[in-house]
């Protein structure tokens, strides 16, 4: 089963990050998923893979009803991302799926009905949840071209989806990033690849400088916090990506 | 139909799926063979002409060969129709196996949570799916009975059309040569046949609802 940790919380407004199956096997990657309530609505990240979702459901079991999940997010298309759509709306037949327009109708290969997809157009949109609002910001082309990022302006945390994502090795696998150079290395070689674009990337760059973020959380290794948060920008910056030696 | 076993670790759903799949390449076998017995009904119908009086009986007997390529034909294409909703029903329960296995564990993890009664829904479903397979799979069953059938009569003809060729004077050896390949021809089908009725798939049935 994964873990809960709390990273923030104003009231009814939270974040909870479920993190870290010491159960799930090696063949599968690593995921973060991020639940984030306000009120008695709440709002799941990144829902993760069918094959993680008794560890995730069980592990958002101690926080939260999952049948009052009002949405899942999806910042894209790719299975470790929503592959287990169909078992949330099992709790929620209700429920609805934001993501990009562009993989709207390529999704609901993995369940859900028409009216379970609220399409976000390429420029963004507003997600409001129970008063609260969360704001869908382009991340296109990184890496998928129908690419969203969530940004909560109130507990000022940007969910950065494969942005920021490292493969952590066993025994450094924290929640959070304690020495950004020693991190950084686990992160290079992914981002290198899976980046398929260096304009995007330095639009993101300028666009994310320009938010108050304490913390930035990616869906798979660590999350980076203070001042990390503008260093790991700066490094996303200069780095060349979409590059493979082939 | 391919005698290369189930795989021993393959077992409930994906086990029928397979076993659909060659039940399906065998009745396609058996589609291209009916056919193949219309043509040779033809070409036998046109020797009986060319051979007259001598040949009335086997001319006669051509007719209903052709007959029951026909009738094989569309009782073969009822069949391949059961059998693409049979694949889509196994490829359903398939589904509904994932989908369960991984509440299941959901609802052993975290026990005081909905999962449990999400569960219990998920399994009336899972029921009704399998409540729906088992009853194609007797559908299936009564078809292929009923080709079986078709293909007895079939053989009967053949074996007409053997002893009436003996009767062909001039004729005798070609009609004699037809004749042979007819029922050579209907005994492949009835081996084909008797494969896809000792298909583990009609039997699986019985088991369908521990997969769930």
């Amino acid at each position: 089963m994964k873990t809960t940790r709390t990273i923030f919380q104003e009231g009814s407004h939270k974040w909870v990050a479920i993190v870290r199956d010491p159960q799930r096997p090696n063949h599968l990657i690593d995921t973060n998923e991020y639940l984030v309530t306000h009120g008695d609505q709440g709002i799941l990240l990144d829902p993760g893979g069918a094959e993680v979702f008794p560890a995730v459901f069980s592990a958002l079991s101690t926080e939260f009803d999952p049948s009052a999940l009002a949405a899942v997010f999806a910042s894209h298309q790719d299975p470790d991302i929503c592959s287990s759509l169909a078992l949330w709306l099992e709790f929620n037949p209700d429920m609805r799926c934001y993501i990009s327009w562009l993989w709207s109708s390529f999704v609901p290969h993995f369940g859900g009905r028409a009216d379970t997809f609220v399409a976000i157009p390429d420029q963004g949109m507003d997600i409001p949840l129970a008063g609260l609002s969360l704001q869908a910001l382009p991340a296109h082309y990184l890496h998928s071209p129908g690419n969203f990022h969530l940004y909560d302006q109130t507990a000022r945390i940007l969910f950065s989806g494969d942005v920021g994502a490292a493969l952590l090795p066993v025994g450094q696998d924290g929640l959070f990033v304690e020495n950004f150079d020693q991190h950084i290395r686990h992160a290079e070689a992914f981002h290198r690849r899976w980046m398929g674009s260096n304009e995007a990337k330095r639009r993101w760059c300028e666009r994310v400088s320009q938010l108050d973020v304490d913390l930035l959380c990616p869906q798979h290794g660590a999350i980076y916090r203070g001042a990390d948060v503008q260093r790991f920008i700066d490094w996303f910056d200069d780095l060349p990506v979409g590059i493979v030696d082939a | 139909m391919s005698t290369a076993p189930v795989p021993a670790d393959q077992s409930g759903a994906g086990a029928d799926l397979l076993r659909i799949v060659r039940i399906n390449e065998e009745v396609k076998k058996v589609v291209g063979v009916a056919f193949k017995i219309n043509i040779m009904a033809l070409n036998a119908i046109f020797l009986a002409k060319r051979a007259g009086t001598a040949a009335l009986g086997f001319g006669v007997l051509s007719n209903e060969l052709r007959v029951f390529s026909q009738d094989l034909r569309a009782c073969m294409s009822g069949l391949t129709a059961l059998i693409h909703g049979g694949v889509n029903d196994v490829s359903v329960v398939l589904q509904d196996i994932r989908h369960s296995r991984l509440l299941r564990q959901a609802a052993a993890l975290a026990p005081a949570s909905a999962a449990g009664r999400v569960l219990r829904q998920r399994e009336l479903v899972n029921e009704a799916h399998a409540r729906k397979l088992a009853a194609l799979r007797r559908q299936l069953k009564l078809a292929l009975e009923d080709a079986f059938q078709i293909v007895e009569l079939g053989g009967v003809l053949a074996k007409s059309a053997k002893i009436e060729a003996a009767y062909g004077q001039g004729f005798a050896g070609s009609l004699s040569q037809v004749s042979a390949e007819f029922d050579g021809v209907v005994e492949e089908i009835r081996g084909s046949l008797e494969a896809l009725r000792r298909s583990v798939f009609f039997s699986a049935g019985q088991a369908s609802r521990e997969w769930i």
